[in-house]
């Protein structure tokens, strides 16, 4: 049995990325200071449902929460994945904070996975399901993972405060990845997206989609958003409308950006805003949207700023081959990314920005994880 | 690029005390080793300072948005779209 020695890490910051990353590498992990001076100190709701989800997909993890949430110890057990899993993500992040390292454990689990994830599929702060349907999946196949048993389908949709939205995601378990030489951002060719209203007039999703193109049309003809109008149980518990959308170029990359508006809630108590605020206009939602991927694709990277993060990770955990890939402007999380790596991976990229494109170049050995059955000693 | 790269790099090995040391490459073992004592220190306390241990847990970016109704902005991207210049493009990737 032995003794387990712990890799003490500081504060709630990257617990996504720290819980996924010592999972992959064995690696039990103490987790202190979590908002220790804050007035709510502690794990929030959506921290804690992430360790539940963690403990649903893997066997023989061992979680320790103190009395007051703001030490955590967790020690890794084996990713076992498997079928008709149901996970409540709760209000208080969107399905999108769960994705990321949902997707990047599962493919190293046992058995393929699939599972129905509840909760708020549209949100401002996390990239939407809509956006892992059409940009993140595609990124996937990048990286050898196969299409077959890849899936996301979004049955209900909900927004903020009260949710009610429902997918369910098949991820494929692989035996290794394939490193990439990635390098080509291409010239974009097409411009899809789709809109969504829940529990409003489906009028704001027409709305949107003519500011939208307003913005594009003096770029390319070749723009199609489709609408998604929701009624009934599939609309979820809360009113609100947003947009995705995805710039498709000649070499094959998905540049994204999505946005959503709905009420929040309040600040204490469970009381709602819908009073107090008012929702941005479906015509200025629409015109940030697209102004946000015009800005995305200014960039010039393989993929937008919010999937540098997942790209890093998917180089460092290829075989041990060199993966070089282009990105944009380093993002905040993305640079957190790098760190997370270097800590449990000890793997370094090399990191050369490009002048002439204003882009930054990453190298990287991987760090050849296999998926095996491992025995824990 | 080492600027880059020790930007990234160089300052969070303090931060992080982990168990398993020794990821750490040569090169910059010896930058630390040369460094006075004191300013070491000092650079550590001013990332702990400068770096909230608890911030949000975020994947999304959200810079300033640009006029993209503007004539210049648009004309500034034009070429990374099909219906711009192709030899622009292209040069983008040599």
């Amino acid at each position: 049995m032995g003794k387990t020695t712990y890799k003490r890490l500081p504060g709630s910051q990257s617990l996504r990325q720290r819980l996924l990353l010592a999972s992959l590498s064995s690696t039990a992990i103490i987790v202190e200071d979590i908002r220790s001076d804050s007035t709510w100190p502690g794990l929030l709701p959506h921290e804690v449902s992430l360790l539940r989800l963690f403990e649903k997909v893997c066997d023989d993890c061992v979680v320790e929460i103190n009395e007051t949430g703001t030490k955590l110890k967790y020690k890794p057990g084996i990713i076992v994945g498997g079928r008709n899993l149901v996970h409540d993500c709760g209000l208080s992040r969107s399905i999108g904070y769960f994705l990321e390292p949902l997707i990047v454990l599962a493919l190293f689990a046992k058995k393929p996975l699939s599972i129905r994830l509840k909760g708020i599929t549209n949100d401002p702060k996390d990239p939407s399901v809509d956006t892992f349907r059409s940009a993140t999946l595609p990124m996937l196949k990048r990286f050898g993972i196969p299409t077959e048993g890849l899936d996301l389908k979004i049955e209900n949709r909900g927004v903020a405060p009260f949710g009610g939205g429902e997918i369910l995601l098949s991820i494929p378990i692989v035996q290794c990845l394939t490193a990439v030489t990635w390098m080509d951002e291409g010239m974009v060719k097409r411009i899809r997206g789709v809109t969504f209203s829940t529990r409003v007039s489906v009028q704001l999703e027409n709305t949107m989609i003519h500011s939208a193109r307003g913005i594009f049309n003096r770029l390319l003809p070749d723009v199609h958003i489709f609408t998604d109008h929701r009624v009934g149980p599939q609309a979820g518990k809360s009113p609100g409308y947003g947009i995705s959308l995805v710039a498709e170029t000649t070499s094959g990359c998905f540049i994204s950006t999505d946005t959503t508006v709905s009420y929040r809630r309040g600040e204490e108590g469970g009381e709602m805003e819908e009073e107090k605020t008012e929702l941005v206009p479906a015509e200025d939602v629409g015109q940030q949207s697209a102004s946000a991927l015009l800005g995305e694709i200014e960039q010039g990277g393989v993929v937008d700023s919010a999937h540098q993060g997942l790209l890093f990770l998917l180089c460092a955990l290829c075989p041990q081959d060199v993966s070089k890939v282009r990105v944009g402007k380093l993002s905040p999380y993305g640079i957190e990314t790098l760190r997370n790596i270097r800590d449990f991976l000890g793997v370094k990229f090399i990191i050369k920005p490009d002048p002439s494109t204003e882009t930054v170049i990453l190298k990287c050995v991987g760090c050849g994880l296999k998926n095996l059955f491992r025995k824990i000693s | 690029h080492r600027n880059l790269m020790h930007v990234i790099y160089g300052t969070t090995a303090a931060v992080s005390t982990s168990v398993n040391e020794g990821q750490e490459d040569a090169d910059s073992e010896e930058e630390e080793f040369f460094k006075p004592k004191g300013e070491g220190r000092k650079n550590v306390r001013e990332d702990l300072a400068a770096e909230d241990i608890n911030r949000e847990d975020c994947s999304k970016f959200v810079g300033s948005l640009k006029k993209w109704e503007d004539e210049e902005a648009v004309e500034s991207i034009r070429d990374r779209f099909v219906t711009g210049d192709w030899s622009k493009g292209a040069f983008r990737n040599q």
